[in-house]
């Protein structure tokens, strides 16, 4: 292998589709790994804060108490975000009518609401790396393709055609197919990855959701039988 | 808390992506030349060139390409003497020619002397021969005048005597005339001889500075033959040195010919089975001018007959290499024989 076959040489004798094909690859690599990382990181702590937030939840501290403990204008996340939005319903709804069904499913609404905005936040830019991960390979192909098309090109005007000159111009063209892969592979798997977490994530949300909304049948079955009685 | 943190920011992550994909680049970039610097274990065949240059041969060739232009030189100096050897003649004979030209201008221009002389003595001689015709009528005259006397003696004596007096005057103005016109030719003709004289001593002098100047460019052009053998001669060493160069350039073309030809014979080659790794073979190749084969023997046998004789067969099915003819000429005839050593190797 000589100096003409390195890989930047080749880089910088491809045509300029070519060229553009192999930034654009680059550039969807790039995102998509800064992508990747960022929802890592975000799953990570989501998942941590998950973890305190039940320990927190399930330790018996006073529910009033638990609300209070941020002020309301602060934002949170996951399933405290959850219980904040049912609780907070819960208490409004509370002296305004007796009917249990209608205070239940006041919270219920509140919550599912709640809750498809975590889901919003937990799946943003996963979208993108599905698009990557499905369009790269198709994308460094078509570099490829035009590429072939345009050393065969060339190879008309060739007196000889040996493999010798053939060679550098296949092996430019691949290296399209080869950054369409390589930015495509790490795509796939981390979108599998990560939808995945974001699914157990909000899959412990819907649990954690019902958990509370049966705490507080209990409480209202509670309070009504006491008021009936 | 850990409740505050929970929102994740952009710029970590891009840092870390952008140092990904360079780390990848420096990778690619980084570790395709070390693996380039691993050598082809597979290559089966090992051609080693045997030279029938040697740096002596070389050492040789330089010193008779000096003697070479020793001779030349020594040769065109013989020729440069010749040459001013024949100047030098033609310039005799120029000279010979020159005198008897110069021999002919002389007689001619005392032939022309004589003539005036001739002339001004014939000149003389007239005015003699008048004179003396004067004389002799003036005599008749006297006589005349004196039979005339009686008649008019007098009056004729008067006449006669103014005659006489006019005869006298016309001779001597005639006299006069005839000096004038002597002293006029013998002053022409010292003119003459002046300017003759004066024209020879210019002819003369002319004469010397041609011979002179004749004599300057004939050894001037004896300088530049010289000047010229010297440098015939230094470009011959110059020439013999470059042959010394040219030897070490041609063996790196012959390297890409034998790499050449070592692929070709690779590929030719079909190693008969059951052959241990460690078996070696040398084939001695010799090769005619336009690449075809003329002899391939082992030269040194690795033991096994089948082994020999495959590599020999891959060798007559690899020839004739033609990229002979695409080495410098000077170089083709000795690479025409080399060695090829095969072995195995793990290749099977």
């Amino acid at each position: 292998m000589n100096d003409a076959m390195s890989i930047p040489h080749l880089i910088m004798n491809a045509s300029t589709v070519v060229q553009l094909v192999m930034l654009l690859l680059t550039v969807g690599s790039i995102l998509s790994w800064v992508v990747i990382f960022q929802r890592t990181f975000m799953m990570r702590r989501a998942r941590k804060a998950h973890r305190g937030f039940e320990d927190r939840f399930w330790s018996g501290v006073d529910l009033n108490e638990l609300y209070r403990e941020v002020p309301p204008e602060q934002e949170t996340q996951g399933a405290e975000h959850i219980f904040r939005a049912g609780f907070r319903e819960f208490n409004r709804l509370m002296p305004k009518t007796r009917s249990p069904q209608a205070i239940l499913d006041g919270v219920q609404r509140s919550m599912r609401v709640a809750w498809s905005r975590e889901e919003e936040r937990l799946n943003l830019h996963l979208v993108f790396l599905a698009t990557v991960a499905s369009a790269s390979p198709y994308i460094g192909l078509f570099g490829t393709v035009w590429g072939i098309m345009g050393s065969f090109q060339s190879l008309s005007m060739a007196q000889q055609a040996t493999l010798s000159t053939v060679a550098p111009w296949i092996a430019e063209a691949l290296i399209a197919t080869a950054m369409g892969l390589f930015a495509a592979i790490p795509a796939v798997v981390f979108y599998n990855r990560l939808s995945a977490e974001s699914g157990r994530l909000l899959g412990k949300y819907e649990d954690f959701a019902e958990e509370f909304h049966s705490i507080l049948h209990r409480n209202l079955q509670g309070r009504s039988d006491a008021g009936g009685a | 808390m850990a409740r505050r943190q929970a929102r994740v920011g952009y710029g970590v992550p891009t840092l870390l992506a952008v140092g990904l994909h360079v780390l990848v680049l420096l990778f690619s970039v980084i570790s395709l030349p070390t693996r380039e610097h691993e050598p082809s274990a597979s290559s089966i065949v090992q051609a080693t060139l045997v030279s029938t240059e040697t740096v002596t041969d070389q050492a040789q060739r330089a010193e008779e390409a000096r003697q070479r232009a020793l001779a030349r030189q020594a040769a065109e100096e013989a020729a440069a003497q010749e040459e001013q050897r024949q100047a030098a003649e033609e310039a005799a004979t120029q000279e010979a020619q020159r005198q008897s030209d110069q021999a002919a201008e002389e007689q001619a221009r005392e032939a022309a002397r004589q003539a005036a002389e001739a002339e001004a003595v014939r000149r003389a001689e007239e005015a003699e021969a008048e004179t003396r015709r004067l004389q002799q009528q003036r005599d008749a005259e006297a006589e005349a005048q004196r039979e005339r006397e009686a008649e008019a003696q007098r009056r004729r004596e008067e006449e006669a005597a103014q005659q006489r007096e006019a005869e006298e005057q016309a001779r001597r103005e005639e006299e006069a005339e005839a000096q004038r016109r002597r002293e006029e030719e013998a002053a022409r003709q010292r003119e003459a001889e002046e300017q003759a004289r004066r024209e020879q001593e210019a002819e003369a002098q002319r004469r010397r500075e041609e011979e002179a100047a004749r004599q300057r460019e004939a050894e001037e052009q004896a300088r530049l033959a010289r000047e010229q053998a010297e440098a015939e001669m230094q470009r011959l060493i110059e020439g013999a040195d470059e042959r010394v160069a040219n030897a070490q350039q041609g063996q790196q073309a012959a390297n890409d010919f034998i790499a050449l030809v070592r692929r070709a014979v690779e590929q030719a080659w079909r190693i008969p089975p059951n052959i241990s790794s460690g078996a070696t073979a040398e084939i001695s190749v010799r090769l005619g001018p336009s690449g075809e084969l003329f002899v391939a023997e082992v030269s040194r046998s690795s033991g096994d007959s089948a082994f020999d004789r495959s590599a020999v067969q891959a060798v007559e099915a690899a020839a004739p290499f033609a990229e002979l003819r695409q080495l410098p000429a000077g170089v083709q005839r000795d690479y025409r024989q080399f060695n090829l050593r095969f072995r195995p190797g793990d290749v099977r």
